[in-house]
C-alpha cells in the first residue's frame, strides 16, 4: 500500500483551529485585506461530540480535512477527469486548469470538503501539502499543531505508532486514508 | 528579485506575546509560525495576526474628534497637529499641579515600556488590567512567600512529574494567555502520567481532557481549599519537615486553630463541591509528588484575596514552593535603567483612583499599579483629566461600561468635557475609539520595534524577545511607543535623551551584556537558560521580612483579616432571591477579550476559524424551569443593567450559573460590529457604584455579578 496519511489523537486535539487558519495563510486561501466572516475557504474544520449529562460528561475534538478515500466518489463524479488518486502518494489531487466548475465534486463528497472558488470557477481541496511534502516537510496542519495531536507519514508507520502508543483506531471515522485514534 | 525568508520575531495577538517567526515573500508577510527555538508554538489568534495587518479597516493616519464625543466622527490631523494637542494639554495639567491626574491605559509589555518612562515623568499613572487579573494572586504570594510579583506565575508544566497534580480552578490556559506552548505541556505532562484536575463551573477543552472535572459554585474556592488544608493538618498528611523548616514560627499553631472549623462538611456548604471530593482531592495531592494550582477567573471576584491566601497557605502545606511541577519563583534579569530615570510619582499618596473619596477605608490596597477600570471613579471625582489608552479598549472592558459613557460625556457646567482629553491609539476601530478626542494609528507587531521583558517568561525559556519590523508600516501609523517617546523628546528632553526606541532598548540590554544587535544575530531572543529549583534553600532564606513564610497577614491585624474568609464573595451572597443566576463570564482561544485588534479580525470571527456567536450559556434544567425555549432572546439583568440576547442550552454549564464570553458588544468596524451580541461589562457594576463589596484587603470585587433572566 502506498498512502500518505495523517493521524489525529483524540487525546490531544483540544479544537483549537490553529490548524485551519495556519492552513488558509499557507495556501493563501485568505485574501487580508477582504476577508469577511463567511466567506474564506477552508481546508480543514473542527468537529465535536458531546456525550452525557451534567455533571458526568466527556467531549471529543478532531479535525476533518480531505479524506483521501480508498475508492474517491469525486473522482468518479468528475466528468472532465479533473480530480484523480495519486498512485505513487495515495493523495488525490484536483488539476485546477481541467476543473470546469461543474461542482459536482462538491456535491458527491461524503466529508463535505470540497472547496469552490466561486470567481474563478474551480474545485480545490487539502493535498496533504504535496509541495512541502516532496522536500521533506509535514503539511502545514501538522507542523503547527498547538497540542502535537496531528502526525504525518506513511498509513501503515503511523498505525504502527498507534498500536506502540496503545492507541485505539476509531473505526468508524477511519474509514478512508486519514486515521482518528484515541486511548 | 524574488525573495523569501523566516524572520524571527513576536506575535502580538494577545498579552502571551510568543516567539514567532514570520515569513516575508516580496515585502508582504505570508505566513507565520511559532519559533522553534523557545518554544515552538503559536495558537490561531497569532495565526490570524496577517488578517490585522492587512485589513482594509486599519486606521491609517491621526484623527481629530468632530462632534461630540460618543459620535464617532473625526476628521484627518497631521501628527504634528496631534503631536502639539497632546502636548499642550499635558503642560497645562502639569502647570496646573495636576500631573498625577494623567493616566495611561496599556499593558506594559515589560519593564522597559517606554510609554511607562513618558506617564512617569508627566507624573501620571499607568493603569493595566493587571490589578484585576492578577493582583491577588501576586499580593498573596508577595505577602505569603516574598516571591517576585510574576505576571501570570502560570506553573511550568513542562516539570511536571510523574504522577504530579495539575489544579486549574477556574482558569483556562489552552487559550495560550500564558504561551502558546502551554496546551502541548499540560498534555506532555500528562502522557508522562502526571493528573489534570479542573475545577470549574464551565466543563471547557480543559475540563474535556482532565482526568476529574470539579464543577464549584462560583467563588467558592476558598472554601474548597480550606477544607482540603483542614484535612490535610487533621490527618497529618502536610509537609511536616518543610513546614518545621520553612514557616515562621507560631504560624503554624496560629494556622491549625483558624482551620479547626473549616472541615470539608462545612466547607462543602459554601462552595457545593461534596464533602468525599474535598477529602479525596486532599489525599491525592497528599500522595503527589507535585501539586500546581493555576487559577484565573476565580481569583478576579470579591473574595480574591481570600481565595490568595488560601491558595498561598496550601502550597506551603504541601510543600510544593519552586519545585519541578510546583509553585515558581522566577528572579528578575536585571535590565540595566536608562538614566536618568524619571521619579515615579507616589501612588499611595496621590493614586488608587479606585478608592474615590474613601481613600483612607481603602488605604490596604497595596498593588504596585493602578487599576484600569476605575476610569468612570476617577473622572467623576475630578482625579482623572487627561486619559491616553494603548492596547486597550476600556468602552468594553471597563466594568460598568454605562457608567464610563457617562463618565467620559460628563460636562462641567461651562459645557466642558470633565475628562478634558482622552487620546487612543489603535490599530482598527474600536469601541473605546467613538469616545475619543484624539485617534492615533498604531502598528502592528509586524511593524514595529519593541523589546519584550516579561520575567514569567522565564518559565516558558526566554527571558527577553525582539519583536521587529518585517514589513513596511501601513500608511502613517506610527508605533504608540515611539510616539510617546517623540512626545517625551519635546517635553523631557532629559529623559528622552537616547536616539530612539532601538537605542533605548540597547542600554536596557547591557544589563544582561547583551545588545540589540547581537539578540538579533542570535535570533532575536535571550534567556540565562536556566529557572533552578528551590532557590529559597541556595539564599537561606524566602523574601519577606522575616525571612520565612508568613501564612498569617499581620499587616492587616488592624482590620481583624489577619486569615482567609471561606465565604463567597459578598456579592454572591446578597440579592439571591431577585437575581438568582451567577453570571459566569470566560474568554476563548479565539479572541483577545475586548481587544480591537482581534474583535475586527475576520479570520476570528469566522465560524469555521475562529467564534461568532456569544449567546448566555443555561443549563437546560434552568432553561425549562424558566419555561425559555432553547435559541429564544431573553432578557437578562442585573442590578446596574440590562441587556437582550439569544439563550444556548448547554449540558456543560452548572445549573444556577449564566454563562457569557467575555469581549463581545462592538459597534465599531463591519466585523465585530456583526450579530446581536453584548458585552459582558454591560451588566457588571462599576466601582464606583459598589465601593461597599470591595474587599479591603486589596481584592477586586465586580466582576461577581448576579443576573435574573426572563423572557
Amino acid at each position: 500500500m502506498k498512502q500518505l496519511s495523517i493521524m489525529v489523537d483524540l487525546d490531544r486535539c483540544i479544537g483549537c483551529k490553529t490548524c485551519i487558519v495556519a492552513c488558509r495563510n499557507h495556501h493563501g486561501l485568505v485574501d487580508h485585506e477582504k476577508a469577511m466572516p463567511g466567506e474564506m475557504s477552508h481546508y480543514l474544520r473542527v468537529e465535536t461530540e458531546l456525550r452525557g449529562t451534567y455533571p458526568d460528561l466527556e467531549e471529543d475534538y478532531w479535525v476533518v480535512m480531505c479524506q483521501h478515500c480508498k475508492k474517491p466518489p469525486c473522482v468518479k463524479a468528475c466528468e472532465s477527469g479533473a480530480i484523480r488518486k495519486d498512485a505513487q502518494t495515495g493523495i488525490v489531487f484536483i488539476d485546477k486548469d481541467k476543473c470546469t466548475g461543474a461542482k459536482k465534486c462538491v456535491a458527491k463528497c461524503p466529508y463535505d470538503v470540497i472547496q469552490f472558488d466561486a470567481a474563478r470557477k474551480f474545485a480545490h481541496k487539502c493535498d496533504l501539502c504535496y509541495g512541502r511534502v516532496i522536500h521533506g516537510q509535514e503539511p502545514v496542519c501538522v507542523e503547527v499543531c498547538l497540542a502535537d495531536a496531528l502526525s504525518f507519514g506513511e498509513k501503515e508507520i503511523l498505525l504502527m505508532r498507534a498500536e506502540a502508543a496503545g492507541k485505539k483506531v476509531i473505526k468508524k471515522r477511519s474509514a478512508q486514508s486519514i486515521i482518528y485514534v484515541k486511548s | 528579485m524574488h525573495e523569501s525568508k523566516w524572520i524571527p520575531t513576536v506575535c502580538y495577538q494577545c498579552k502571551a506575546e510568543c516567539a514567532i517567526l514570520a515569513r516575508v515573500e516580496d515585502g508582504v508577510v505570508k505566513e507565520v509560525k511559532g519559533n522553534p527555538r523557545a518554544r515552538g508554538k503559536m495558537c490561531v489568534k497569532g495565526m490570524a495576526g496577517i488578517t490585522t495587518l492587512y485589513s482594509q479597516e486599519r486606521l491609517k493616519y491621526p484623527m481629530k474628534r468632530v462632534g461630540e464625543r460618543g459620535d464617532g466622527k473625526f476628521e484627518r490631523i497631521s501628527w504634528d497637529e496631534a503631536m502639539n494637542i497632546m502636548e499642550k494639554k499635558l503642560r497645562d495639567l502639569m502647570a496646573r499641579g495636576e500631573g498625577h491626574k494623567f493616566t495611561y491605559s496599556m499593558f506594559p509589555h515589560s519593564t522597559t515600556d517606554p510609554k511607562w518612562r513618558f506617564v512617569n515623568a508627566v507624573g501620571g499613572f499607568i493603569s493595566t488590567g493587571l490589578p484585576h487579573c492578577d493582583s491577588a494572586k501576586i499580593m498573596a504570594h508577595l505577602h505569603t512567600f516574598g516571591c517576585f510579583p510574576n505576571h501570570h506565575i502560570a506553573p511550568m508544566y513542562y516539570t511536571v512529574p510523574k504522577g504530579g497534580i495539575m489544579i486549574l480552578s477556574g482558569r483556562h490556559p489552552f487559550g495560550c494567555l500564558d504561551d502558546a506552548c502551554v496546551p502541548r505541556d499540560i498534555l506532555g505532562a500528562k502522557e508522562r502520567g502526571a493528573k489534570l484536575i479542573v475545577i470549574d463551573p464551565i466543563f471547557r477543552t480543559e475540563a474535556a481532557k482532565a482526568d476529574w472535572w470539579i464543577p464549584i459554585k462560583p467563588g467558592g474556592d476558598a472554601a474548597l481549599f480550606l477544607g482540603m488544608c483542614h484535612h490535610l493538618i487533621k490527618k497529618n498528611l502536610y509537609a511536616k519537615d518543610f513546614c518545621d523548616k520553612w514557616v515562621r514560627e507560631g504560624d503554624m499553631a496560629k494556622l491549625k486553630a483558624f482551620l479547626k472549623d473549616k472541615t470539608p462538611e462545612a466547607m462543602s456548604k459554601i462552595c457545593e463541591v461534596p464533602a468525599k471530593d474535598i477529602v479525596k482531592l486532599a489525599e491525592m495531592c497528599a500522595k503527589a509528588p507535585s501539586v500546581s494550582v493555576d487559577a484565573f477567573k476565580s481569583i478576579m471576584y470579591g473574595n480574591a484575596m481570600d481565595w490568595g491566601q488560601a491558595w498561598s497557605i496550601f502550597l506551603v502545606i504541601t510543600g510544593n514552593l519552586d519545585n519541578p511541577g510546583g509553585q515558581p519563583m522566577p528572579e528578575i534579569a536585571p535590565m540595566a535603567p536608562v538614566k536618568p530615570v524619571p521619579p515615579a510619582p507616589n501612588l499611595k499618596e496621590l493614586g488608587y483612583h479606585r478608592t474615590g473619596p474613601n481613600r483612607d477605608k481603602f488605604d490596604h490596597y497595596t498593588f504596585i499599579l493602578e487599576p484600569t477600570w476605575y476610569a468612570a471613579q476617577a473622572i467623576k471625582d475630578g482625579t482623572l483629566k487627561v486619559f491616553f489608552a494603548s492596547e486597550c479598549n476600556p468602552a468594553l472592558s471597563e466594568m460598568g461600561s454605562g457608567e464610563w459613557r457617562k463618565a467620559v460625556t460628563m460636562k462641567d457646567k461651562n459645557g466642558n468635557y470633565a475628562l478634558e482629553l482622552f487620546v487612543v491609539t489603535e490599530i482598527l476601530p474600536s469601541e473605546t475609539m467613538k469616545w475619543a478626542d484624539l485617534v492615533l494609528p498604531d502598528q502592528t507587531n509586524f511593524e514595529r520595534w519593541e523589546l519584550l521583558y516579561m520575567p514569567w517568561w522565564y518559565n516558558f525559556g526566554h527571558t527577553a524577545a525582539i519583536c521587529q519590523p518585517v514589513v513596511k508600516p501601513v500608511g502613517e501609523s506610527r508605533h504608540a511607543n515611539r510616539v510617546m517617546i517623540d512626545l517625551g523628546k519635546r517635553m523631557f528632553p532629559q529623559y528622552f535623551a537616547f536616539k530612539d526606541d532601538v537605542e533605548y532598548y540597547d542600554i536596557e540590554l547591557s544589563g544582561v551584556g547583551m545588545t540589540m544587535q547581537k539578540m538579533l544575530d542570535g535570533g532575536a531572543l535571550w534567556s540565562p537558560g536556566t529557572v533552578g529549583f528551590r532557590k529559597y534553600e541556595d539564599a537561606g532564606k524566602f523574601n519577606t521580612p522575616s525571612g520565612k513564610i508568613e501564612l498569617e497577614w499581620q499587616m492587616y491585624k488592624d482590620i481583624g483579616r489577619e486569615w482567609p474568609s471561606p465565604e463567597l464573595p459578598l456579592e454572591f451572597r446578597r440579592d439571591e432571591k431577585k437575581y438568582p443566576f451567577i453570571l459566569v463570564n470566560f474568554r476563548t482561544i479565539f479572541l483577545n477579550n475586548t481587544g480591537a485588534w482581534s474583535q475586527n479580525n475576520a479570520q476570528l470571527r469566522d465560524k469555521v476559524s475562529g467564534l461568532d456567536a456569544n449567546p448566555l450559556l443555561l443549563n437546560p434544567i434552568d432553561g425549562a424551569r424558566l419555561g425559555l425555549k432553547d435559541g429564544s432572546t431573553v432578557t437578562v439583568e442585573s442590578s446596574t443593567g440590562r441587556v437582550r440576547l439569544p439563550v444556548m442550552f448547554t449540558e456543560k454549564i452548572k445549573p444556577g450559573c449564566a454563562g457569557v464570553i467575555h469581549g463581545f458588544g462592538q459597534t465599531m468596524g463591519k466585523v465585530a460590529a456583526r450579530g446581536a451580541w453584548i458585552g459582558d461589562n454591560e451588566l457588571i457594576a462599576d466601582a464606583g457604584s459598589h465601593l461597599d463589596e470591595q474587599d479591603l484587603r486589596g481584592g477586586e470585587a465586580h466582576v461577581s455579578t448576579r443576573v435574573r433572566i426572563s423572557k
